[in-house]
């Protein structure tokens, strides 16, 4: 610039040095900008795919879709198990500030909501926070439709519609089928360990683990494979797309069908009434089991959403056990039932069924009086089995020897645990010598494992050591029925609509013509024996054949007989197996009524009721049957009955009395 | 030059031949900045006009009308304004001091009846003129290194520390860079410089650890390791980049940028509005806003550097001193460079006090070009000469 270095020289210089720095400055700027262009070129091309990636990881988000689970039918293919549709309302909680303001702007809308507050604030804190926490299910249609009208409004609360597990036959089922629940801590460390687990699903809020039963051992067949709907969603993750090609339907879960007969079972459990106990049925030749009902049961259903820990503590410290499986967990003295098997036994270590001994009502034995309930007179094998008599049955024992009952006992099914597909089985005892020297060698008590000549009376009678659980009497008394097949209980008809094939059965070792003669004893039990007043049919040509048992469930004083009249904790246990037609056996089935009295009062009843219906549902023995037969059930006319048989006493146990003198036998 | 020998006396005081000196394409610039503002805020604004792009536009317009009166005003006058509109600025900060209006946890806002601004913004430009005006009565030496050096660097101190005092680091920290830049360019000894520098690196970890308020702190360690949480504090960053990096040369398209749309980013149509310029129109965009800037900043320190008198020579490249540092110091923290403090990208980000700022500076700008042969005494009664 010439001319201004002529007017003003100290200008001149300043602006001689602002050029040169304002030259430096321009410089500089210019290169941090080229070095921001740099960095925008590094962050946009050299790791575009990175950050590309982490881009749509923001935006999408996989939602698990459960699959539905499979049903659960029976035999006839009514559903048993099944899902529901269910209204529901769930929070978000990772999108609220004020947890407590929004549950009472829910509980404006829901009122009933309040009192669950507590139960709602646990839940969120114990999830995780990307999972939602239901609010409250089962809506119904009006709640629903308000609580969607409000969602909106609400950050964090979301309306839907799940599917829940419901049990159509309350608590018909509830131990056999068993029931589904939320995924509990230890579960979850064992399901996330196997191979195929699938993470996403387990942690759902829906998911529900098969927690009993069928429910449990079919789980994974059940369970289905999860879906996923890929989801566009805002930094809040509300959803505000769906990308279809990135999504995945989930594959339902198979279906199961039960060889159980819904009536049945549903009669079973009318039968029963409030009494405590177990019904199992079973097909004689194809092992199917038709019924296994335990009594009282619980509403599955209750578990589902998760039952309240008040009603469970009921539930768990009622005096009837309602939680136990009674037809497998729970294992009883059979009582006279086993004389059946007793009487197998002696014939099959030869001795006739024309061997006679005479009743006089004790059988003194070592130091000990074993007493019979009645005196019965002269008898053979057929009508010690028909009057049940305890003298006769003391003698066989004697004679047999408790290692040759046994191998009988097992041979037909007793001490067995059957793979059903389902546990919950307790083995139970039939006592031999060995076993007696085993348990209380395991027990550090050797010295008592001897078996004492004392012991084998009571064996004849079903007493004793001798304890089984009630589908183990019903294989017993199915393979009698059966008599050529060693007949093997199946609970399990088809998977995913394929049928299970099972393995034929083996055939039974016992002579048919030892069969016969037990059979035959079984049907004049009915017909003029201990069960001849609860056990007729009223179906014309058809009748059951069965025996009565009561098993001792405490001991009493020296030579007193089990009465009616004691608590119920005290009472005996009530047994009853039959198998009918008797002519040509199609079903088998064993009852157990626990502390119901005698069995010929309270079992046989009951197994009546139940053989009544499932003879009317055979299209075969329907044919045989003339005239009209009502298929319904009356409880009052059945209490009238148990009340009438429970007015003649017969086949109830009485105490062995211990002799101060007496001579003692020989060791057996 | 050759303009003015052929001008006639009193001609260059005409304000048609005024607004012919103005620097056009200059304008242009600015408006094709503020116009992919417009855009990226059309975009984010879920392709609506509203809430944003259509304000940003109507501010843009009538602050480019003020600065287009502001290109024509006399440089005496802005010569007088300096020392007042320094104090009053001074003293508004002492009032938010005293007095302010607490919002989001900093103490910036001054209300007078329904009117409420930052007064730190007035500053800004306050500063530049205040020491463009200083400069400009010394004598070229008393600026190398001198005892009169005290004077410029209270200036310059007791504003800054009311403003991060309040506390704004951000723009504490842009008025001490500004003045800094005016001190360098009226030719402060390389030697203070160094110093200087020496001083500002020592005192940045004292300051850390005995000034810096926590969540100040946290965003420094958050800037040093974003990845350490990325949903809390290091979350801006994080999203930022993911958003330019996600970009691509060419970007996902307006309007289908998700990091933006989705509100994954924070912010973005305000400071971080570069990650969502990168993410929807790519590496293109970003280096568009960059390439404007740049030329902005070199096309605005020719003029400068054009002009007659040292004060508008000051003026102007102290104006533009302030830009500089907004658009490096944004561009810087938007891609991870630099901690997150509230410096938004001038006429591209959304909101009308930083904008009134900088179009006020580039009013003063386009004003020193246009009376760049003005000569200015060095020591005058400005009201005499107004008065004349």
């Amino acid at each position: 610039m010439p001319e201004m270095s002529i007017v003003f020289n100290d200008i001149n210089k300043s602006q001689g040095v602002f050029t040169r720095r304002a030259f430096l400055m321009g410089g500089l700027t210019a290169l941090g900008l080229f070095a921001l262009g740099g960095r925008l070129a590094h962050l946009e091309i050299v790791q575009g795919g990175k950050y590309s990636r982490m881009s749509a990881g923001n935006q999408f988000n996989f939602r698990v879709i459960p699959p539905p689970r499979g049903d659960i039918l029976d035999r006839n293919g009514k559903l048993i198990a099944g899902n529901r549709p269910s209204f529901r309302v769930m929070i978000e909680t990772n999108e609220i500030k004020d947890i407590n303001s929004t549950l009472d702007q829910v509980s404006y809308i829901l009122p009933q909501t309040v009192t669950s507050r507590r139960r709602i604030l646990r839940d969120i804190n114990q999830n995780q926070r990307s999972v939602p926490t239901l609010i409250a299910g089962d809506l119904s249609w009006e709640d629903f439709s308000k609580v969607s009208l409000y969602a909106n409004d609400i950050p964090g609360l979301v309306a839907d519609m799940d599917q829940v597990r419901a049990y159509y036959y309350g608590g018909a089922f509830s131990h056999v089928v068993g029931y589904v629940s939320k995924i509990n801590a230890k579960d979850l460390e064992a399901e996330e360990k196997k191979p195929e687990a699938d993470l996403n699903l387990l942690h759902h809020p829906s998911f529900r683990m098969g927690k009993q039963g069928i429910e449990k051992a079919l789980d994974t067949v059940l369970r289905g494979t999860a879906g996923g709907k890929k989801m566009e969603v805002d930094a809040n993750g509300r959803a505000v797309g769906e990308d279809s090609e990135g999504s995945r339907a989930p594959v339902a879960g198979q279906d199961v069908t039960l060889t159980l007969d819904a009536d049945l079972q549903q009669r079973a459990v009318d039968v029963f009434g409030s009494d405590s106990g177990a019904a199992v049925m079973m097909d004689v030749h194809t092992g199917e089991v038709l019924c296994m009902s335990s009594t009282p049961g619980f509403d599955p259903n209750l578990f589902v959403s998760g039952i309240p820990s008040k009603t469970f503590k009921l539930l768990n410290e009622y005096e009837r056990r309602p939680l136990l499986d009674k037809a497998l967990s729970g294992t009883y003295p059979p009582g006279s039932t086993f004389k059946c098997l007793v009487a197998m036994a002696a014939l099959e270590a030869g001795i006739p069924e024309t061997t006679r001994h005479t009743c006089g009502g004790v059988f003194p034995y070592g130091n000990h009086v074993f007493r019979c309930d009645g005196v019965h007179g002269n008898l053979d094998m057929h009508g010690a089995i028909v009057t049940s008599c305890d003298v006769y049955f003391y003698n066989m024992a004697v004679a047999v020897g408790p290692d040759k009952i046994a191998e009988v006992a097992r041979k037909f099914g007793l001490g067995q645990i059957f793979d059903i597909g389902i546990d919950g089985q307790k083995p139970g005892v039939v006592p031999d010598k060995a076993w007696k020297k085993e348990y209380f060698e395991k027990r550090g008590r050797p010295a008592e494992g001897r078996w004492w000549p004392g012991d084998t009376p009571s064996i004849g009678i079903g007493q004793g050591f001798t304890n089984i659980n009630c589908l183990q009497n019903c294989v017993s008394v199915t393979r009698i029925a059966n008599g050529r097949k060693v007949v093997m209980p199946h609970l399990i008809k088809a998977i995913g609509g394929k049928a299970v094939n099972y393995p034929e059965f083996a055939d039974l070792s016992v002579a048919p013509s030892h069969i016969d003669m037990v059979r035959a004893a079984m049907a004049d039990v009915v017909t003029s024996g201990t069960a001849a007043r609860s056990g007729k049919l009223d179906l014309g040509p058809i009748v059951m054949a069965g025996k009565t048992g009561t098993a001792q469930s405490h001991t009493y004083k020296d030579g007193a007989r089990a009465t009616l009249h004691l608590d119920w904790e005290r009472r005996d246990h009530a047994w009853f197996i039959a198998f009918a037609p008797a002519d040509k056996p199609k079903y088998a089935m064993s009852v157990i009524v626990q502390h119901g009295g005698w069995g010929a009062s309270s079992a046989a009843p009951k197994a009546r009721e139940i053989m009544r219906l499932a003879l009317i549902k055979d299209p075969e023995v329907r044919q045989r049957i003339v005239g009209p037969v009502k298929d319904t059930f009356d409880p009052a006319a059945l209490k009238a009955a148990e009340a009438e048989a429970a007015t003649h006493p017969v086949d109830i146990p009485v105490a062995p009395t211990e002799t101060t003198a007496g001579a003692t036998p020989p060791p057996a | 030059m050759v303009q003015s020998a052929l001008s006639r006396p009193g001609q260059r005081e005409r304000y048609d031949s005024k607004i012919g000196q103005i620097d056009w394409v200059f304008v242009t610039l600015l408006a094709m900045l503020a116009g992919i503002g417009a855009l990226i805020q059309y975009s984010v604004g879920g392709m609506s006009w509203e809430p944003w792009a259509y304000s940003q536009l109507r501010n843009f317009a009538l602050f480019l009308a003020m600065a287009l009166v502001l290109a024509v005003v006399d440089l005496r006058f802005w010569l007088w304004l300096a020392y007042p509109s320094y104090a009053v600025s001074l003293i508004l900060l002492i009032l938010v001091e005293l007095i302010g209006d607490t919002r989001m946890g900093a103490q910036r806002w001054l209300e007078f009846g329904p009117i409420s601004f930052q007064p730190s913004e007035f500053m800004k430009l306050a500063i530049v003129l205040a020491l463009a005006r200083f400069y400009h009565e010394r004598k070229p030496e008393d600026a190398n290194w001198s005892f009169w050096l005290l004077v410029p660097a209270l200036m310059i101190a007791v504003p800054s520390a009311l403003v991060m005092h309040q506390p704004d680091l951000g723009t504490g920290m842009l008025i001490l860079l500004t003045g800094g830049a005016v001190m360098v360019l009226a030719g402060l000894n390389w030697k203070a410089i160094a110093g200087a520098g020496l001083m500002g690196a020592i005192s940045v970890p004292l300051a850390y650890f005995f000034v810096l308020h926590d969540y100040q702190r946290n965003r420094i360690l958050t800037f040093l390791n974003p990845e350490g949480d990325p949903s809390g504090e290091g979350y801006h960053i994080l999203q930022s980049k993911i958003a330019m990096g996600s970009g691509g040369l060419l970007g996902k398209g307006l309007g289908l940028g998700s990091q933006s749309q989705l509100n994954f980013l924070p912010e973005k149509h305000t400071d971080f509005i570069m990650a969502a310029v990168s993410e929807e129109l790519g590496m293109v965009g970003g280096a568009m806003v960059l390439l404007l800037s740049g030329t902005i900043i070199i096309m605005a320190l020719r003029m400068a550097a054009l002009s007659h008198s040292h004060f508008g020579r000051l003026a102007a490249s102290g104006a533009i001193a302030t830009y500089a540092c907004y658009v490096l110091i944004n561009g810087a923290m938007v891609m991870g460079l630099f901690p997150v403090v509230g410096i938004p990208m001038p006429l591209v980000s959304y909101g009308g006090s930083v904008m009134l700022t900088v179009m006020a500076g580039f009013g003063l700008i386009l004003g020193v070009k246009v009376h760049r042969y003005q000569e200015l005494p060095k020591q005058s009664s400005m009201l005499a000469n107004l008065m004349e």
